[in-house]
């Protein structure tokens, strides 16, 4: 589809794409920007924003099929770097987790793995969980989005970043506590994942996470 | 005056910081190794033993030639190479019951950004720390520097120095890399590896390791490696500050003097509205001079040991040591 013709008014700034918000029809949906990173050398820079916009319109379609909350996916520009998908109402998590009562995010961590659990079942790996791509949904279980940094794998390596990267936001970003939510996340997971793959998937986590620099070997 | 020993790798120094932050002197000496060959850690120390008398006397001698008393002497502790710790530890030692001053031990690494952040006078950075012996980007909260992205194997230090050893380009490798892709033009397609705010850099020397081997153009290659590289680290510097909204970006360590480095998280930061603060090329490598002033940081804020209770650490996270003068004033 082609968005160059589409009206829209600014909505946020991410790291490697701007959103916007638009009418088409009845929807409102949201256009999802590559920007170019001046930073970056311009080949390489084309490269990467070409393949992130056809893997992660094709993964969230994907991740819908199989159950997740995720965006619809209303159509893909490819010339410029832009991916159109249904808005969803809700709060970012980074923003309304520390509000919570105990319960109430352990709650939402719980129903957070039940998700993670659906993605990883149906061969799909995050790649950049963390609470801002969590929207806690006034009406029903959280969406997950940006799926940028997505890919397809069973790998137990890769899900184990999924749960590493989640937990790590959860210690650098929030006053809950870190294990407490883990533990409900897991107790989800395990319910979409199974026992099996959530025990490889969260051992593979905190040797992951050992891995950092100059972790003492105890 | 706080005198700071530096003996964590090829590099020792010494240095005095003043109570006002200011550094009075900065002497240091760096062991190199020979063409194609890595840091020996025993022989790294042996030159730390040969130079230490000398190093230390002109850290204490001023301009004028008087000599200056320290009131604190500070070491580096960790983390790096047992052998070459233990020699400044000792000294560290030496000094302190000697001239009955108090002894702090110092994280090398909390020292990279203390310096920075100093000269720079950032308040509360975003750091992105880049050497030999890390590659992290960090925030302080609730007396720690949390880490929010790090390379999962090798560090961009280590990335730069093993390419640079097998393609015989000296020592350091990071600025004969540079030199070399000044050179280039074309860009190589390398593993790019990004994982949510981290990134892994063994895949890329592999590839391009090999490709040396099969006679690719060593300055595209150097080129390719570089920018490659350093567009994975902005990726991830990037996320890390739209996540945590620091409105300073500090890049700080060894790596920290590679102009392309700097041109990249500086424009980086200066899209998300945040203010650029390199460490100074003079102060980026390892020298006396960081563990002087994160010394004299740490004892203000009460932290000394025994000579007795005094350790080396060779493995020691940046989030495991209390850093509470920071936020700095």
């Amino acid at each position: 589809m082609d968005t160059a013709s589409l009206t829209s008014t600014a909505l946020h700034r991410g790291a490697e794409a701007d959103l916007s918000l638009a009418t088409i029809g009845p929807w409102k949906v949201i256009v999802k920007h590559r920007v170019r990173k001046e930073y970056r050398n311009p080949i390489l820079d084309a490269q990467i924003r070409h393949d992130r916009t056809i893997s992660e319109a094709s993964l969230i379609h994907e991740a819908k099929t199989a159950g997740a909350r995720v965006p619809s996916i209303v159509g893909i520009d490819i010339e410029n770097n832009t991916i159109v998908m249904t808005h969803l109402t809700g709060t970012v998590a980074r923003e309304c987790l520390d509000d919570m009562a105990k319960s109430e995010a352990q709650k939402l961590l719980r129903s957070v793995g039940e998700q993670i659990g659906l993605l990883h079942t149906a061969g799909i790996v995050h790649g950049d969980l963390t609470t801002s791509n969590v929207i806690v949904s006034p009406s029903g279980p959280p969406f997950i989005v940006d799926f940028g940094m997505s890919r397809r794998s069973v790998e137990p390596e890769d899900r184990g970043v999924d749960l590493h990267l989640l937990q790590r936001s959860i210690i650098a970003s929030h006053r809950q506590n870190p294990s407490s939510m883990m533990n409900s996340m897991i107790r989800g997971y395990e319910k979409t994942a199974g026992k099996k793959v959530a025990s490889s998937t969260w051992r593979k986590a905190r040797e992951i996470a050992r891995r950092g620099r100059y972790f003492a070997i105890r | 005056m706080c005198l700071g020993i530096e003996s964590t790798a090829h590099t020792f120094g010494a240095s005095l910081v003043d109570s006002d932050d200011k550094i009075v002197t900065n002497v240091n000496s760096t062991y190199r190794p020979p063409v194609g060959v890595g840091i020996h850690p025993r022989k790294a120390s042996e030159h730390h033993a040969t130079v230490a008398d000398d190093i230390v006397r002109k850290a204490l001698s001023a301009p004028d030639g008087s000599s200056l008393d320290p009131d604190v002497i500070a070491y580096a502790a960790g983390p790096g190479l047992g052998p070459c710790l233990r020699v400044g530890a000792t000294v560290g030692r030496a000094l302190s019951t000697f001239l009955e001053k108090p002894l702090v031990p110092v994280h090398h690494g909390v020292a990279h950004l203390d310096i920075a952040m100093s000269i720079a006078k950032a308040r509360d950075p975003l750091a992105v720390l880049v050497s030999g012996g890390h590659t992290s980007i960090l925030v302080h909260a609730e007396k720690r520097w949390r880490v929010y992205g790090e390379t999962q194997d090798i560090t961009l230090g280590n990335l730069l120095d093993m390419f640079g050893r097998e393609a015989r380009l000296p020592s350091p490798g990071g600025a004969s890399v540079g030199r070399e892709a000044m050179k280039g033009q074309n860009l190589i397609k390398l593993p790019y590896t990004v994982k949510g705010n981290d990134v892994a850099y063994s895949g890329l020397l592999t590839a391009a390791a090999t490709l040396f081997r099969r006679h690719s153009d060593l300055a595209d290659l150097c080129f390719s490696l570089q920018e490659t590289a350093f567009s994975m680290l902005s990726e991830a510097v990037e996320r890390s500050l739209v996540q945590t909204r620091r409105s300073e970006v500090l890049l700080a360590g060894g790596v920290a003097a590679s102009p392309r480095l700097r041109e990249m998280i500086g424009s980086v930061a200066e899209d998300h509205g945040a203010s650029f603060h390199p460490v100074p090329i003079e102060y980026s490598g390892d020298c006396g001079a960081q563990i002087a002033c994160s010394g004299r940081l740490a004892f203000e804020s009460g932290i000394k040991v025994s000579t007795s209770d005094s350790f080396v650490t060779p493995r020691w996270r940046m989030d495991e040591v209390d850093v509470p003068w920071i936020p700095r004033a």
